[in-house]
């Protein structure tokens, strides 16, 4: 344990390693507080250049950039009232609110506290629940992989903010695109429909780049310009934070809780943290009319909510392969690239790597608060580029980057084909996470799915025999029939009410 | 781009029942009860029930309303013409240019049209968007092509490292 301790050290004490991890924050933080730019999106354009980095190195950039983007969706949310990224968009009222009154220093400086607290309480969870969980799984057969798989396909549309119907289309349409390709059972060109680049299959990250990146530059070109942040002094940052800390200890510990535990449920990320937590907060304060006119309270309990469930992403995603998130789905192909295979063998043969992934994300953590704290300062200044310069440097981004992923012009295709319809399916109501969490484990449903049947010679039995399998296909149905369940209970509470006033 | 749930659910039972039959079609494994045509089977039939559901409206109650958060200090609204949703399409088309002409044109050129067409569409001046479209293209060839050694092509106008 000590041994593997001091090798984790020394595999992120290299120059590489923490320049990497310097400029990836700063990166980070700039994408993350410019409106528009989300967390998953500023991941997606990282990844054309972790191709070039060392394994470690390349972890790194995306654990600092994503942990940094989220806190720094704050910063808009706070003094412009318009979240950075869709993880701030739960408070971002609460938090303008409390700049009107004068208090964007609170605000802020408990954004960026309550987020490092957040995050490594979140690192914590991982550190605690991969190991032991890693001993089960690795007893377990195909059987009981594709429930799992299966149930992380269900919790992905179960919560999404939208139809359930709509997400798990979704859902199917990206495991529809992972069906292209030779990459099959039989071996033989699937829906390839002649073209020889479609053989090798759709590549997840360029689709991903397409759906969070280009449709998002797609979004820009018909929404007014966000107004550029106002000029002003700000005072002592972190002054009152630990008063706030002792005052809300109940609440930060919650929203962690609740961070980490929507963190490891596939497919739901920071966004939904922080909408459950600040609900969460409202409901059970002791003051809840002062929530929505500049109360610190939710804004403590949400921003230790979402940065937490950045770390616990991670579980599901090193051990299975599993997406906690959408950035977690970008992390995983970084890490097939890289040669470390998600599996619970991960835990065993290269616990090194893991040690060293928990200490990127504390010092991520821990140098958020002074790199935030600067930026805080600065986001006046950097926050003034207009849209009209930044989205031109992205969509080159996405045409280079596209590109750098396999040399090959066709994943500039890719890019643009999946923007369309990322943007079609947003615009719709169709959630885009679902589709991307289908692309990312198709092959891998795919392979479980038709391993066991032939495993069990076409017979349906033996998905319910292990007992692992068993209580996971309970949960994996339960989750399938509990939307169905609900719409009929709806109805029929539709159809007594009236019944019920006509009386 | 917002299409009646009864469009984009009749689409998604035509594409649902194309990838169920091109599953079908496909040579199964010999000796072997499953094959590559289960999966697609599966998928697409699963594809088709939901874009029927959707067609005919179930599950709308659970849609929750966006939470569009106005901005302050009253926007100029966009003109919204029939054409005006058309430009949101402006993004993928330049991408695909990019593959069309890049390998002729050169990178630097062909990044520094696509930086001043994205740049003005967004409404940058040129006083603006010229500066910008010199120096991006060169900045971004500096880092992929320079630091991380991806072979952009050259074109009519090489970069001189």
């Amino acid at each position: 344990m000590l041994n593997t301790l001091a090798q984790a050290f020394a595999l992120i004490t290299t120059w590489e390693v923490i320049v990497a991890m310097f400029a990836a924050s700063v990166y980070g933080l700039v994408i993350g507080s410019l409106p528009g730019l989300s967390a998953t999106m500023a991941t997606a354009l990282l990844v054309p250049v972790t191709f070039y980095l060392s394994p470690i190195a390349a972890i790194a950039t995306i654990v600092a950039a994503s942990t940094m983007a989220i806190f720094a969706g704050d910063i808009p949310g706070a003094l412009l009232r318009i979240p950075g990224t869709p993880a701030s968009a739960a408070y971002a009222d609460e938090a303008y609110a409390m700049t009107r009154k004068g208090e964007a220093e609170l605000a802020l400086g408990a954004g960026v506290w309550f987020s490092a607290v957040g995050g490594i309480a979140g690192t914590l969870s991982l550190m605690i629940l991969a190991p032991p969980l890693a001993e089960i799984a690795l007893s377990f057969s195909t059987f009981e992989y594709f429930w799992l798989a299966f149930l992380g396909l269900m919790c992905a549309t179960l919560v999404a903010r939208s139809s359930p119907v709509k997400a798990i289309a979704s859902m199917f349409i990206g495991l529809l695109v992972a069906c292209i390709g030779i990459e099959n059972p039989g071996g033989v060109p699937r829906f390839t429909f002649g073209i020889t680049n479609l053989f090798g299959g759709i590549e997840p990250i360029p689709a991903l780049v397409g759906v969070f990146a280009v449709a998002q530059v797609m979004r820009a070109m018909l929404t007014p310009e966000p107004p550029p942040i106002p000029k002003r002094k700000f005072g002592s940052i972190m002054a009152g934070q630990w008063r706030l800390t002792k005052k809300y200890n109940w609440q930060m510990t919650r929203g962690n809780i609740i961070g980490i535990i929507i963190g490891v449920l596939p497919g739901a990320g920071a966004d939904m943290a922080a909408w459950v937590s600040y609900a969460m907060s409202k409901r059970f304060s002791k003051e809840p009319e002062k929530f929505g006119t500049g109360h610190v309270e939710g804004l403590v309990e949400a921003g230790a909510s979402n940065n937490a469930s950045i770390a616990s992403g991670w579980v599901p995603s090193l051990l299975f392969g599993i997406p906690g998130d959408t950035i977690a789905a970008i992390a995983i192909g970084v890490l097939y690239m890289k040669g470390l295979n998600p599996g619970p063998t991960l835990f065993t043969e290269k616990a090194s790597s893991m040690y060293a992934i928990y200490l990127m994300f504390i010092i991520a953590n821990i140098i958020m608060i002074p790199l935030g704290i600067v930026m805080i300062r600065l986001a006046s200044h950097v926050l003034r580029a207009p849209r009209s310069t930044v989205m031109p440097v992205i969509m080159l981004c996405c045409a280079v980057g596209s590109f750098a992923i396999g040399n090959n012009m066709f994943g500039v295709v890719t890019v643009a084909t999946f923007g369309i319809i990322g943007y079609v399916m947003e615009e719709n109501g169709y959630p885009v996470a679902a589709m991307v969490l289908g692309i990312v484990m198709g092959t891998m449903i795919e392979q479980s799915f038709v391993t066991s049947l032939i495993k069990s010679d076409g017979s349906v039995l033996p998905f319910f025999e292990r007992p692992i399998a068993a209580i996971l296909a309970a949960m994996a149905i339960g989750a399938l029939i509990w939307p169905v369940l609900v719409w009929v209970w709806r109805k029929l509470r539709r159809e007594a009410a009236p019944a019920t006033a006509s009386r | 781009m917002r299409l009646p749930d009864r469009v984009t659910g009749l689409f998604l039972v035509g594409l649902g029942a194309a990838a169920a039959y091109g599953g079908w079609q496909l040579p199964p494994v010999p000796g072997q009860p499953v094959g590559p045509n289960v999966f697609p089977l599966v998928i697409g039939t699963g594809l088709a029930l939901c874009g029927l559901a959707i067609a005919l409206g179930i599950g709308r109650s659970f849609e929750e309303e966006e939470h569009l958060i106005p901005v302050e200090g009253g926007q100029p609204t966009p003109p919204t013409s029939k054409l005006y949703g058309l430009r949101a399409l402006l993004p993928p088309a330049l991408l695909l240019l990019y593959v069309a002409i890049a390998e002729r044109l050169g990178f630097i050129l062909t990044a520094a049209m696509i930086v001043y067409v994205t740049s003005t569409a967004l409404g940058a001046r040129w006083k603006v968007a010229l500066p910008l479209a010199l120096l991006a293209p060169i900045g971004i060839h500096l880092i992929f092509s320079k630091l991380l050694r991806v072979p952009l092509p050259p074109g009519v106008l090489p970069m001189p490292w």
